[in-house]
């Protein structure tokens, strides 16, 4: 039967100490035993007061978030043995899930979350009033936000992510991909103001693209492409004013140009009024080498074959 | 103090539908929950909801209310489960309205229905087979649309009576800033959900512990067909993670060691699809008769293919990887009947109201109306939560506007629980709560579980008051406010004990074998002497039983097959 030391954050403010701390454990387990079983044994046989939170145990509740040698999981549905092998460790060192404040042990401050969840307009605002029966809606629609429906809240992607680290008031992976299930709701009336709302400061184009979101999501909901096609609906949308957008917009109009990207071309697009003052940077990049030579960058030969692309994209987007 | 008009404890599928309904008859309504609202177990339901929107052939709620009736082995109430089937199809078209994301038929776009155990027509409408998420999350987007308070993460201790035994609030533990205080309220609605947690292994949440059951117990209010508990015929064997029976709804087979579709001994016509008290015992049965594999048997879902499985059951085939090592697209899986879902609860009427305590009010599995009777049919819970949830929030706001008067909360609710929580914290020595509960779940999965007989529920009930006896004297180990899980534990702890004693104790006043309820010493059912419901009340810490009519409009009893 292995035994394995689980090294816990704690953090227990009723007893005076306002200092977290890790607290080792040693506990006997079976081969397969989850983390979190092996979290509540630790409750109910060695320390009571060890505080986490949890209920359905079968991945599907999304309480139970929290680090496992550093790399964010469901405790539930993540076996022991599997977070050594995988981390190469023998300790397992349990944490709470970053960019939120501690309130006991594994416990959470979740009150960010929800209020950005909610700040997301998280329900259906139809057009007219609805039919008598169910709205029609063709099964490839409906598909189109299957993968959305199945985040479960757990905030695993807002623990990983980069841009909540930089900007704490950055809307986030879980409440972007909700905004992302309504858009994209053909039964939603709103997508031009959903488009609106998830732009401008905070919003989609903040996204870093680091894709920890989509890695660490145990539900496979893949936040970061629910943030790119959030993107694409601002664009067809035409709220395109944003810098972020505007950047996207420049990528894409010097790649139709020149067939590749024209690094000098884009800040100034991006940022038409911001850009001037930064030239000072831009010079002292351009004496390291770290642009290039001319603004006109070379044309590629076959630029056909560049706007093939793009229209590829286009049409599967 | 807080005041609201209704207080709805519990924020499931119940407990959220019953505010949307009270917030739209204009009342003030407020959610309180141990949980934060999507974190309920409602969220963990899989395979769909029952309604006869006849989408895939002709239906209709007649067939539904029969295939019901027939489900709860006649012990159901007929006026009741005519009002479910008939309101299922404007609940269904209710959820689609407001966005709920059901999965849909290829070429009308209309809601696609699979078939399900003990129906007779493809009737349950679904989301692939995360249905309870979908169903969840939509009525929480409602409630955050509607802005309804709600009280998330904090634990109703006890239901708060006036002196002339109307229900006039709830004491809660507010576990974040750890303090205890009253909210008064002119009408309560309960929905905390099953009591599942009284077994293990159980497809029930931990935080499935009946409390509304155990509170209504204590003020005084039975609990009706507490001996009720059905058993979930495909869960896994490592942890007893249920495995939709949309699985074999899609065409999923159970074999045992030779291979064998046993089914075709047991229920020659409806084979794996027949009702889950059927299916379940005959699984026991193979298993008992030396046919299983390990305590288990197989469910085989690879003739339906890949992408059959990937579309229809993904989250089937992510829980069989994560918890039984299996994937069902290569092999079949293993499983066992486990407990799963309550058909007792707090006795309440049609519409939900308690006769035994005004304003007192109780929807979803912690009430029993009774529409399951003793077996309840795949499909119908969650369409139990939301219609009867729908109608006691209209009952509840409607019992407000009668009465307007302000409610005479006592002004010593909240001390008198503090004081018997610094009581139980100031103790040092005793038994731990997991100790016992663990002992509980484990005499009750033993000896009452899929087949039952005097003998061994007589130990179970001594080992149950034993159980009970050493509570006495438990210990939480956690002193402090914020956050105490243990103590909380502890509480729950104290519930499941007097819900287990209630289960037993109706479980050896029934002499006979009837739904989910099956005694080895009496094998048939009775119905000269037993078509009647079991009321439980708890006097004096002892079970006492008391019995009442079943509601029958045009359905007669029948012999029961599949």
């Amino acid at each position: 039967m292995p035994a394995t030391t689980f090294r816990i954050f704690r953090y227990q403010p009723d007893s005076g100490e306002t200092e977290s701390y890790h607290q080792d454990f040693q506990l006997e387990h079976g081969e397969k035993t989850t983390l979190l079983d092996a979290i509540l044994r630790i409750q109910n046989e060695q320390d009571g007061t060890v505080a986490v939170r949890y209920s359905c145990r079968s991945a599907i509740c999304g309480s139970c978030a929290c680090k496992a040698n550093g790399k964010t999981v469901l405790a539930c549905m993540t076996q022991v043995e599997h977070v050594k092998t995988d981390s190469g460790q023998e300790i397992v060192q349990v944490d709470p899930i970053g960019n939120f404040t501690p309130i006991k042990d594994l416990v959470v401050d979740m009150t960010p979350f929800w209020e950005k969840f909610k700040a997301v307009k998280p329900f259906l605002i139809p057009d007219g009033p609805a039919p008598e029966k169910e709205r029609l809606v063709p099964k490839a629609a409906m598909e189109k936000i299957a993968k959305e429906s199945k985040c479960i809240l757990c905030a695993a992607c807002y623990s990983e992510c980069n841009s909540l680290a930089a900007d704490p008031e950055f809307v986030g992976p879980a409440a972007f991909a909700w905004g992302y299930r309504f858009a994209a709701d053909e039964r939603d009336g709103q997508r031009k103001n959903r488009a609106k709302l998830y732009s401008g400061e905070h919003g989609v184009w903040d996204c870093t693209r680091c894709m920890f979101c989509n890695e660490r999501c145990p539900k496979g909901v893949d936040p970061r492409d629910a943030i790119e096609k959030l993107g694409s609906i601002a664009f067809q949308e035409k709220v395109t004013s944003d810098k972020g957008a505007r950047h996207a917009k420049a990528f894409l109009i010097s790649l139709r140009t020149g067939g590749k990207l024209n690094e000098i071309l884009i800040a100034p697009y991006t940022d038409p009024i911001g850009a001037p003052f930064n030239a000072p940077l831009a010079l002292r990049m351009a004496q390291k080498g770290k642009l290039p030579k001319s603004p006109l960058t070379h044309r590629v030969k076959d630029r056909d074959q560049v706007k093939k692309l793009i229209k590829n994209v286009k049409e599967t987007i | 103090m807080r005041t609201h008009d209704v207080v709805v404890v519990g924020a499931g599928l119940a407990g959220m539908r019953a505010a949307i309904a009270a917030h739209e008859a204009g009342v003030d309504v407020a959610l309180v929950t141990k949980l934060h609202p999507v974190r309920s177990h409602s969220g963990a339901a899989q395979g769909g909801i029952n309604a006869a929107l006849g989408n895939e052939t002709e239906d209709s709620t007649d067939n539904h209310t029969f295939d019901t009736v027939k489900g709860a082995d006649y012990i159901g109430d007929q006026d009741a489960i005519e009002i479910l089937c008939q309101r299922a199809p404007l609940e269904i078209y209710q959820l689609e309205h407001w966005g709920a994301v059901f999965s849909r038929q290829e070429d009308s776009g209309k809601i696609a229905q699979r078939p399900f155990g003990g129906a007779g027509f493809p009737r349950t409408c679904y989301a692939a087979d995360l249905t309870g998420l979908v169903i969840l999350h939509t009525l929480y987007t409602v409630c955050v649309k509607y802005d309804i308070p709600t009280y998330e993460e904090w634990f109703v201790t006890d239901l708060v009576t006036d002196d002339d035994g109307n229900a006039v609030g709830v004491v809660a533990y507010d576990m974040i800033h750890g303090t205890i205080e009253t909210i008064g309220a002119k009408a309560v609605v309960m929905a905390t959900g099953g009591a599942g947690r009284v077994y293990r292994p159980s497809t029930n949440a931990h935080a499935s512990t009946g409390d509304a059951m155990g509170m209504a117990l204590r003020k005084g209010v039975p609990l009706k067909d507490m001996e009720f508990m059905q058993f979930h015929p495909t869960t896994l064997a490592a942890n007893g993670v249920l495995v939709t029976e949309g699985a074999r709804g899609e065409g999923g087979y159970l074999l045992n060691k030779d291979g064998d579709r046993f089914m075709t001994k047991y229920a020659p016509n409806k084979l794996e699809l027949a009702s889950r008290d059927v299916v379940s015992r005959a699984e026991a049965t193979e298993i008992m008769e030396g046919r299983g594999i390990d305590g288990c048997v197989m469910l085989d879902l690879r003739h339906l293919g890949r992408d059959r499985i990937m579309e229809r059951l993904p989250q089937i085939r992510e829980l069989a990887i994560a918890f039984a090592g299996t994937d069902p697209i290569v092999e079949p899986i293993p499983i066992r009947p486990g407990a799963h879902y309550h058909m007792g609860g707090v006795h309440v009427d049609n519409w939900g109201a308690a006769p035994h305590m005004p304003g007192l009010f109780a929807a979803g599995e912690c009430s029993c109306v009774s529409v399951h009777g003793a077996n309840r049919l795949g499909g119908n819970s969650l369409l139990e939560a939301v219609v009867f949830g729908a109608r006691a929030g209209e009952a509840s706001a409607a019992y407000v506007q009668e009465h307007s008067a302000a409610p005479k909360v006592p002004s010593n609710a909240a001390a008198e629980t503090q004081a018997r929580i610094e009581n139980l914290l100031a103790r040092d020595k005793g038994i731990r709560q997991s100790e016992i509960r663990d002992e509980l779940a484990d005499v009750m999965q033993e000896k009452v579980g899929v087949y039952r007989s005097g003998p061994v529920l007589g130990e179970a009930k001594r080992t149950v008051t034993e159980l009970r006896e050493r509570f006495q004297s438990v210990v939480v180990d956690d002193k402090g406010k914020t956050f105490n899980t243990d103590l909380i534990h502890t509480l729950e702890t104290g519930f499941l004990l007097d819900l287990a004693d209630c289960m037993v104790t109706g479980a050896i006043a029934r002499t006979e074998s009837r739904g989910a309820h099956s005694r080895t010493d009496f094998t048939e059912r009775d119905d000269e002497n037993w078509m009647k419901h079991t009321l439980s009340y708890l006097d004096d810490g002892e079970v006492r039983l008391d019995y009442s009519e079943v509601a029958m409009t045009k359905y007669e009893p029948q012999v029961r097959s599949y």
